[in-house]
């Protein structure tokens, strides 16, 4: 029976046969730390700043991901390997779920790391630890979501998890000194919004480059179907 | 013939063969999914995997819908909520069985 139940969960994995999943997620971390980065290098009024860009900015960036992965499903991955429509449960309740569990993570993140600025003698670790640990949390969902349909994707996920650690692990002052001076995040320690910044432009760059050689890879491995009845 | 025993005679026929049980646990997962991609994670070549097909659309599990992607003919198969009931009901079954 378990071959029975490893072979219904073939089609989730398949979702990311070439890379595509990884390049989206990729690209929406990228997005989020190239805003963090304006925000952290703009002055206090500035239209980064504004809740309004946030909210273009995921419309703007939703919209690429959406219509890219749909291009590249249907003009590279169909023709190769096949077709798969998803049942509602897998594209509107799953995703929906990841996302709340997201945000509820991060909101917890950031609410641990606001509440650490006001303690007296507070240390390096509890500032930059939340980032390393929501970071190996990215891990795991990883692993169980992505690396186990693949095995050189495990390497990734090791790659990722010592990131992790390592930005928990790094000093202050040189986290810190990514968000600059003029930044002004009110009871957020720059050391914090720098171990962010640091964690989603890494992991960022690492899905993309994952996404990046998967896809040249599937792209190497498979032809478009010949033109023939079934 | 014990319980075991009896439960396993019980199985239905249509689903049990390896062939036909890949094909129906895939489609189980989807709402759709054309005959390339059934090709692809099955590894049957075209007839076989058209036999199975056959025999599955004839016990009404399954139902095929002949289209075109552009000018390329594709042909979408989805699991009957009959397939489903079935499917569900026979793994039980071999649940218990074994």
């Amino acid at each position: 029976m378990n071959q029975v139940e490893r072979m219904m969960e073939r089609p989730k994995l398949y979702y990311n046969i070439d890379g595509v999943g990884e390049l989206g997620m990729g690209f929406m971390l990228l997005c989020f730390a190239l805003l963090q980065w304006l925000q952290i290098n703009s002055p206090a009024g500035a239209i980064w700043h504004r809740v309004y860009v946030l909210f273009l900015w995921i419309g703007v960036m939703g919209v690429v991901i959406h219509y890219g992965s749909e291009a590249i499903k249907k003009h590279i991955t169909y023709p190769r390997t096949g077709f798969v429509e998803y049942s509602k449960r897998y594209t509107v309740w799953h995703p929906a779920v990841i996302a709340f569990c997201t945000s509820a993570l991060v909101a917890t993140g950031i609410a641990f790391v606001a509440r650490s600025h006001w303690e007296t003698g507070r240390s390096h670790w509890v500032l930059t630890t939340p980032a390393g640990l929501i970071g190996l949390v990215v891990v795991v969902a990883y692993g169980y979501g992505i690396a186990r349909s693949v095995r050189w994707k495990w390497a990734v996920a090791g790659v990722m998890a010592i990131c992790s650690v390592a930005i928990a692990l790094l000093p202050e002052g040189a986290i810190g000194s990514m968000t600059g001076s003029t930044s002004d995040f009110g009871a957020i320690s720059s050391a914090s919004i720098g171990a962010w910044l640091l964690i989603i432009m890494l992991y960022g760059a690492i899905l993309l480059i994952s996404g990046g050689i998967s896809f040249l890879l599937y792209i190497h491995r498979t032809q478009p179907a010949a033109e023939t009845a079934e | 013939m014990n319980l075991k025993t009896r439960k396993l005679a019980e199985l239905d026929r249509v689903i049990h063969e390896p062939g036909r049980l890949m094909i129906v646990a895939l489609l189980s997962a989807v709402e759709q999914a054309d005959f390339l991609y059934l090709q692809h994670e099955t590894e049957m070549n075209k007839g076989t995997l058209s036999s199975h097909l056959s025999k599955l659309e004839d016990a009404g599990y399954i139902e095929v819908t002949k289209t075109y992607r552009g000018k390329i003919p594709q042909t979408l198969l989805r699991l009957t909520a009959e397939g489903r009931q079935a499917f569900t009901q026979y793994r039980r079954r071999m649940k218990e069985a074994l």
